[in-house]
């Protein structure tokens, strides 16, 4: 059923299948911001997940977790955590899956901590809620992850409340909540959105460097296709609720298959970029998941639509070594 | 001038007209606001619709309990209660509305008054109602009471004060959000005078708002009158009110509990579908529920 | 966090000051000669010279500012000025009548908050409609049933049908601490009921709200139980809106005292300010509004210093 091959299957840690999440609204029909969604996360392997705000990608980060917001559910699909479907799991053994197996950080360092209660306990709460430890055992744990993390001082700021840390700090804080556990998927949901461009760099590094040691799998969502391309393995591109194109980094970033990979990326203002091209914003705005264009969802904004792309779907085509959902793929070279 | 002053009445009578509706969509609206219609007909009407005269007397039927005769029993002297009930609820309802209207009135001079003196004495005189809100009801009541005494109009009057700095700061602040609005800068923009806005065009807008807030102050002054009156320093008998008859059945209450409880409960219906009326009422008008 | 509990500590010094000459002057302007409660008559008949002694004997011939320094100077030596009315001092009438209303303040508070909390809660971690529409509507009726209306229910119920309780009255406590303690049972849960309302009312949207916000979604994350997340995470950062707004719950357990004290015949403060209400007492009623004004000041000063001790951000931008 999928491109799976035979030898790395047993890395297989996350696979997600044909995942539909839908929103409830009340007195009109459910809408459908996540459209059937596949991929796989394998262990030590980073996954990007790219797109703009609207396409669908936290959705279906926080389906993974079943933690999506009180009108949402997974209509469809599965999602399996080493091969056992976690959707007939009882909300208990849910919680044991939660920052045990899989953990997520979350975009916003300041809203995403408790304000009342010490970073150490915070921790600690983690680590206690998935092993049998003693108080002193889980807070030499949480000293020793805060280091990991690059937090200078663990053992004297441990005690400190989240309001005393800056942007950066609390993420790390963040981070060793989420990694304490030893899980086998962490999923970074725009880890450093919030932060300054210098504080991400660093932040990025010390994140590849921790799953590289622990060999996690990763899926980092975000909406930066440069940031994905230089951090990732492997780049899923997502558009109004599907991934339109997939590929590795290297190969998306030189020589994107889907237009809109191509627009995302010449959006992008980089050194390295051809100055004689112009920084082209993509027109139009995403579509609104209540009203989607016919046929490819992509065609009122694309540059190369034609007459078939606003009636079919467009079909998951081979091109290189990417695969991308559109009619009229972009070729090699024009890119 | 008047002819260029841009027109919201218009405007306004439609927007009454869709929070009617929408106040009786909602199922908790349409019950509170047909038990509190109930009420006031009920108990206005109170002569055509009470089964005896107040002042009839049974000497054979003293503390009686429900029967078909009398619904809710009778009284010490025989007098049938539901009668004495719906009499009863005609003092404490209209005063209710008289003392509500007084808060709402002298509540809106104030509001407005602090709402267009921006500067120190607009904030005296907010620092002033929230200091009087901070003091209990019941507590500033009997503090009037002392120096008012405790005839019908004097209640009227202390129920009023008391309920005023309240409604002083909802007043306010709907005036201050009316103030931001684009047709008030149209109309100063055109030249139109100050006192003729308010007059004409802000006390309309301001006004949906401040009949929701006249809903719950009828339903705090209909519970602290209840609760003067029960202690003896309200309504004075012979004058009735559900608060006297209260007091009245609480004092024989191990004569016929019934006495007791029926005015009770009229109270707590009363207060409980005039609060939730009240709390629909502003659901309805807050434009962030609709 | 001493310092903040200082600097909190000279503000409600001054609000003291500022509270007391409000009242003072209150009693000055409303309407109602003290000295005809003096007299238990009418001012026409008694001759000017007994007006004057007694004027002078009350130091009502003295200018205002002197009568706030002479009726503060005394409250500072623990005298409360004379009654009006009674032969006793103010201050020994507060001393017979504070127990029965502290006790009952007490304890109302304790069985308002031991039904608020753990109801709250439960609606928090079972988020169902029936069990929400019950909460809600035990909030909104509870709000609006007048404490005697409850109190006159219970009698009937736990005091007279029943036999359980005593219903009138009060022993104090340093006479019999269980006996006491039962008599002020049933009052108390009348009292409690409308403390138990007017909490959920805040504390129930408040927990509503925090349960959307993203550090719940953190606490979710790690795998912590919905009750642990409830328990630990959402009630104490609920429960802030709640605190701040105690002076509501404790302006509904003053007023509701006051009636309460009547209904069940305890010689409470409450039923001491309707006594000094219907003698026109002024001196009592002065002395009474001016304790309930400090109930108010301290209650705000507990509740910040509540809060310092909850949120640390208050104490470090206190220290700064």
């Amino acid at each position: 059923m999928t491109a799976t091959l035979p030898e790395t299957a047993t890395d297989v840690v996350l696979s997600v299948r044909d995942l539909v999440v839908e929103i409830t609204v009340p007195r009109r029909e459910p809408i459908r911001p996540v459209r059937g969604v596949s991929f796989d996360v394998r262990s030590g392997r980073r996954l990007g997940i790219v797109g703009e705000s609207g396409s669908g990608k936290s959705l279906t980060a926080l389906s993974l977790m079943r933690l999506l917001p009180p009108r949402a559910r997974i209509a469809a699909g599965h999602v399996l955590l080493r091969g056992n479907d976690l959707a007939p799991v009882s909300e208990r053994e849910m919680a044991r899956v939660r920052g045990g197996q899989i953990s997520t950080v979350y975009q916003d360092p300041m809203s995403s901590l408790n304000p009342l209660m010490t970073v150490g306990r915070q921790i600690t709460e983690a680590i206690a809620a998935h092993e049998g430890v003693g108080r002193r055992e889980a807070r030499e744990r949480a000293i020793q992850v805060l280091g990991d993390v690059g937090l200078p001082q663990p053992a004297r700021r441990i005690d400190d409340h989240p309001h005393q840390f800056s942007g950066g700090m609390r993420q790390r804080v963040m981070i060793a909540m989420a990694i304490c556990t030893n899980p086998d998927v962490l999923i970074a949901d725009e880890p450093t959105t919030a932060l300054d461009v210098t504080t991400q760099a660093r932040i990025m590094e010390m994140l590849g460097r921790i799953v590289e040691e622990r060999r996690m799998g990763v899926i980092l969502i975000t909406h930066d296709l440069g940031l994905a391309s230089s951090f990732c393995d492997d780049i899923h591109v997502m558009y109004a609720g599907r991934i339109v194109e997939s590929g590795t980094g290297a190969a998306v970033l030189s020589t994107p298959a889907h237009p809109y990979s191509e627009a995302l990326l010449d959006s992008i203002c980089g050194l390295d970029r051809d100055v004689e091209r112009p920084i082209a914003a993509i027109s139009g705005q995403p579509p609104l998941p209540h009203q989607l264009p016919s046929g490819c969802p992509f065609h009122p904004r694309c540059a190369y639509a034609q007459e078939v792309c606003t009636v079919d779907p467009p079909p998951a085509v081979a091109v290189r070594e990417q695969v991308a959902e559109c009619h009229f793929p972009v070729e090699a070279g024009t890119a | 001038m008047s002819t260029v002053v841009p027109t919201v009445p218009v405007e306004s009578a439609t927007r009454t007209d869709s929070v009617i509706r929408r106040l009786l969509r909602r199922p908790s609206g349409a019950l509170s606001a047909a038990v509190v219609l109930l009420l006031v007909i009920a108990t206005v009407g109170a002569p055509l619709f009470a089964p005896y005269a107040p002042t009839t007397l049974d000497f054979a039927h003293l503390f009686a309990p429900p029967s078909r005769d009398h619904l809710f029993g009778t009284d010490e002297l025989g007098r049938d209660l539901l009668t004495r009930i719906l009499y009863g609820g005609r003092t404490s309802i209209t005063l209710g509305f008289a003392a509500t209207a007084l808060a709402m009135g002298l509540g809106i001079l104030w509001g407005f008054t602090a709402a267009l003196r921006e500067g120190w004495f607009g904030e005296i005189l907010m620092r002033a109602a929230d200091t009087l809100m901070a003091i209990p009801a019941i507590l500033l009541g009997l503090v009037l009471v002392a120096a008012f005494g405790t005839s019908t109009l004097s209640m009227v009057v202390i129920l009023g004060i008391i309920f005023t700095p309240a409604t002083a700061r909802i007043a306010r602040s709907s005036l201050l959000s009316e103030l931001r609005s684009d047709y008030y800068l149209a109309a100063v923009s055109v030249g139109a005078s100050g006192r003729r806005i308010v007059a004409r065009e802000l006390l309309p807008n301001a006004l949906p708002v401040l009949v929701a807030r006249a809903s719950l102050v009828l339903a705090e002054v209909i519970f602290v009158e209840a609760s003067l009156s029960f202690i003896g320093l309200g309504i004075q008998p012979p004058d009735t009110s559900w608060g006297t008859l209260l007091q009245q059945g609480y004092t024989n209450l191990y004569s016929s509990y019934t006495y007791a409880l029926f005015p009770g409960f009229v109270i707590l219906v009363a207060v409980l579908a005039l609060n939730v009326l009240g709390d629909n009422l502003q659901k309805v008008l807050d434009p962030s529920q609709s | 966090m001493l310092r903040y509990v200082l600097r909190r500590l000279v503000t409600s010094f001054a609000l003291l000051i500022l509270g007391s000459m409000v009242v003072f002057l209150l009693m000055r302007v409303i309407p109602g000669d003290p000295t005809i409660t003096k007299l238990g008559g009418s001012i026409k008949e008694v001759d000017k010279s007994t007006l004057e002694g007694i004027r002078a004997e009350l130091g009502l011939d003295k200018s205002i500012p002197a009568q706030y320094v002479d009726w503060v100077s005394g409250i500072l030596h623990g005298d409360f000025g004379a009654s009006y009315f009674s032969q006793f001092s103010v201050t020994s009438l507060v001393e017979q009548r504070y127990g029965a209303t502290l006790l009952l303040a007490f304890m109302s508070m304790i069985i308002g908050i031991l039904i608020a909390v753990p109801a709250s809660v439960a609606g928090a971690i079972w988020p169902n409609r029936i069990l929400g529409g019950l909460l809600s509507g035990f909030a909104a009726v509870g709000i609006a049933i007048p404490t005697f209306v409850i109190g006159i229910g219970l009698i009937i119920v736990l005091g007279v049908e029943l036999e359980w309780l005593p219903t009138q009255g009060y022993v104090s406590f340093q006479a019999d601490p269980v006996q006491s303690v039962k008599s002020t049972l049933l009052p108390a849960i009348t009292l409690g009921i409308g403390v138990a309302a007017a909490t959920m009312r805040i504390l129930r949207p408040s927990l509503f709200d925090v349960g959307s916000s993203s550090f719940v979604r953190t606490a979710k994350g790690k795998g912590l139980l919905r009750r642990q997340v409830v328990v630990r995470h959402e009630l104490p950062n609920a429960s802030i809106p709640a605190i701040t707004a105690a002076g509501i719950i404790v302006a509904h357990l003053v007023g509701g005292a006051v009636i309460i004290e009547y209904v069940f015949a305890r010689p409470g403060l409450g039923s001491l300010l309707v006594d000094s209400v219907y003698q026109r007492d002024y001196g009592v009623l002065q002395a009474l509004v001016l304790l309930a004004v400090a109930v108010f000041i301290v209650t705000s000063l507990i509740v910040d210093v509540l809060l310092g001790f909850i949120d640390p951000r208050l104490r470090t931008k206190a220290v700064t």
